[in-house]
């Protein structure tokens, strides 16, 4: 009999741990962002409420836009599986501040627990063979805690596969998910400017 | 009129260059594909070449969320294949997104195949609630792009330009 996996939460306190305040985190749908919101709520978190699959290419276009700082996605194993080809676009623009963990529990957890098209896939093959040579798999919180810190200071991008127990009751949030106010708290915490302000430009 | 200010599409990459677009996310057609080459050729920006188009919007909210000023290049079938990160992404969160579509299936482009998309394209922005101009031939292309990014960054909302074989093709 194979041991339970972790939970999302305990991966997440883990995570918790190991960011610094130039960690940018972007989380996927559901309760991806509504347990990271009570575990680590912070400015530099960019949470998605919604737009499935889209997590990891929105924190690609981040992660090439602050060249400086570490920039973790949390997308699902579902969410993935809508947009695979991310994982091309990832190893071909390879991003060396890219770190991806992916929650492997194999159901469509946000959406009520459906099962996947395919729970036979190996993620992780399929991550090295786009080119994402620094995935490795997690099945224990020894092992992220021993495989997490690496993946955030190598030379990425990075990608770990993490064994989940599923959580399919949605999670209540820290605060009401308002995406414009998260949006502005976000950019505002990292000094992005706004372009073209028309009517007063000197 | 010299030669460089009558080759529309190199006028669009100098709109581009004076607004200070540093991201450019595309996913190809003919009409884009030396375009695409000669960002991919330019030091001041950076060009990442998507394998979808919803996957492409995504990327370029990203690169403006992290403050790079950023524009999406597709056909216009891509404006259909976006649809769901358009609205649940894009236009929730109000990210100014510049799309610059090649108008296939037009009626200045009247390719059997493209008709199709040609005939959804308005129709569907206009679904989605997405502002969007017709890039008019009598007018030079650059100042054209320059209001599309204003209105785009103003109205913290994507803005679509629809582009004729003549301004993009190169």
């Amino acid at each position: 009999m194979s041991e339970s996996r972790p939970t999302r939460e305990a991966y997440y306190r883990v995570l918790a741990d190991c960011v610094s305040n130039e960690t940018l985190v972007v989380t996927s749908l559901g309760n991806a962002s509504y347990v990271w919101s009570n575990v680590c709520d912070r400015a530099e978190n960019f949470y998605l409420e919604d737009a499935m699959g889209l997590a990891l290419p929105l924190a690609l276009g981040l992660a090439v836009s602050q060249p400086r700082r570490r920039v973790v996605a949390v997308e699902g194993d579902g969410g993935l599986m809508m947009h695979l080809g991310t994982l091309i676009t990832v190893g071909s623009v390879a991003p060396r501040n890219l770190t991806i963990l992916l929650v492997n529990n194999n159901i469509h957890a946000a959406s009520g627990g459906q099962p996947l098209t395919s729970t036979e896939l190996d993620l992780a093959a399929l991550a090295r063979s786009a080119g994402i040579d620094g995935t490795e798999k997690v099945g224990s919180l020894d092992t992220f805690r021993t495989l997490l810190p690496p993946a955030l200071a190598d030379e990425g991008p990075t990608l770990l596969v993490l064994a989940t127990e599923p959580d399919i009751p949605p999670v209540k949030p820290a605060f009401p998910m308002n995406p414009p106010m998260m949006k502005q708290r976000f950019m505002d915490a990292i000094g992005v400017p706004r372009y073209v302000p028309a009517m007063f430009r000197t | 009129m010299n030669e460089e200010t009558s080759h529309r599409p190199s006028e669009l990459l100098a709109a581009l260059k004076r607004a200070g677009v540093s991201v450019v996310v595309s996913v190809p057609d003919s009409w884009i594909g030396v375009f695409m080459d000669r960002i991919d050729e330019d030091p001041d920006m950076t060009l990442i070449r998507a394998t979808h188009e919803e996957e492409a919007l995504s990327i370029s909210c990203g690169a403006r969320l992290g403050g790079a000023r950023t524009v999406l290049l597709i056909q216009n079938v891509g404006l259909l294949t976006t649809g769901a990160g358009m609205v649940c992404l894009a236009q929730r969160y109000q990210f100014p997104v510049l799309i610059l579509a090649s108008y296939r299936g037009s009626p200045r482009d009247p390719v059997f195949y493209h008709i199709p998309k040609g005939r959804a394209t308005e129709p569907v922005l206009r679904a989605y609630g997405v502002s969007y101009s017709v890039a008019e031939a009598d007018l030079p292309i650059g100042a054209q792009v320059e209001r599309a990014a204003t209105f785009a960054e103003e109205g913290s909302a994507p803005f679509v330009l629809l582009l004729d074989g003549e301004d993009i093709r190169w």
